[in-house]
């Protein structure tokens, strides 16, 4: 049986490919509802300021806080992004495993 | 006789080959930790009952919000984040979960910090307060669920 190297990777190509478009909604929803948290806490913001229930100083100060918040929603969205990564190479890898194992099954 | 030589060379690669793969996975993110993820759900929901019972329960006037009167919660809740932490940081390749925890950790200290100078927590500052850590614990919460995708190894 011959090895076709092309056909194993595009079968590994449409392997990832499938992986990530199959997340890809994750991200997406993940991402939206981060930006939905961040635009109620800056009307929050607004609002207390605006009704002097905050102190310019700790308005300043909470502003200086979203920097951290926008960080760690980061944090959250490399994880997501590093899991489809992860799950994409070793279905690639599976590919390959399964070709070889089937050239081997049929010269053995 | 070389031809012969040649096949089995092919075939034993091909065959190493396959052993190597057998036992290649990559690794980048750890895997989904259901317990960790349960005492994210149960610290959001103690943040949010001692928020909201200082927003419903409590007021400015007559030092109703003075700082002594939480500092036990405070202290109670600041554990169960350094939990968090330190079992976030004991993974390997966590790193960003642990900074999540260790940014939720850092504002928790600097907004108890406030209280205990100012005293007193305004209205505006309690609702701020509850709706980051509600934020900060949603994102952690994220992280932890989001390594599920690492998993379902494909057939």
């Amino acid at each position: 049986m011959k090895l076709d190297i092309d056909e194993i990777l595009a079968d590994m190509l449409s392997a990832i490919k499938g992986t990530v478009t199959e997340n890809w909604k994750e991200v997406k929803s993940t991402a939206n509802q981060f930006l939905q948290n961040k635009k109620e806490r800056l009307e929050l913001l607004a609002e207390l300021r605006i009704n002097n229930d905050l102190t310019q100083e700790k308005f300043e100060s909470y502003l200086e806080d979203e920097k951290l918040v926008l960080e760690a929603e980061l944090h959250a969205i490399a994880i997501i992004s590093k899991a489809i990564a992860q799950k994409a190479t070793n279905a690639a890898i599976a590919v390959l495993e399964k070709a070889i194992k089937t050239i081997i099954s049929s010269v053995v | 006789m070389n031809q012969l030589i040649l096949k089995t060379k092919n075939y034993t690669l091909l065959f190493l080959t396959l052993l190597a793969l057998n036992s290649c996975k990559v690794t980048f993110v750890p895997s989904y930790d259901a317990k960790i993820s349960e005492q994210i759900d149960e610290t959001t929901k103690s943040v949010d009952l001692f928020y909201l019972n200082m927003l419903e329960n409590t007021s400015e006037k007559n030092d109703g919000r003075a700082f002594d009167k939480f500092s036990e919660r405070y202290v109670e809740l600041e554990v169960e984040l350094n939990s968090l932490l330190n079992k976030n940081k004991v993974k390997p390749l966590n790193k960003s979960s642990t900074r999540i925890c260790e940014i939720t950790l850092q504002l928790w200290q600097k907004y108890k910090g406030i209280h205990k100078k100012d005293d007193k927590l305004t209205n505006g500052e309690i609702k701020y307060n509850r709706k980051i850590f509600e934020d900060l614990f949603y994102a952690m919460q994220v992280a932890e669920k989001g390594k599920k995708l690492a998993e379902n190894p494909p057939q």
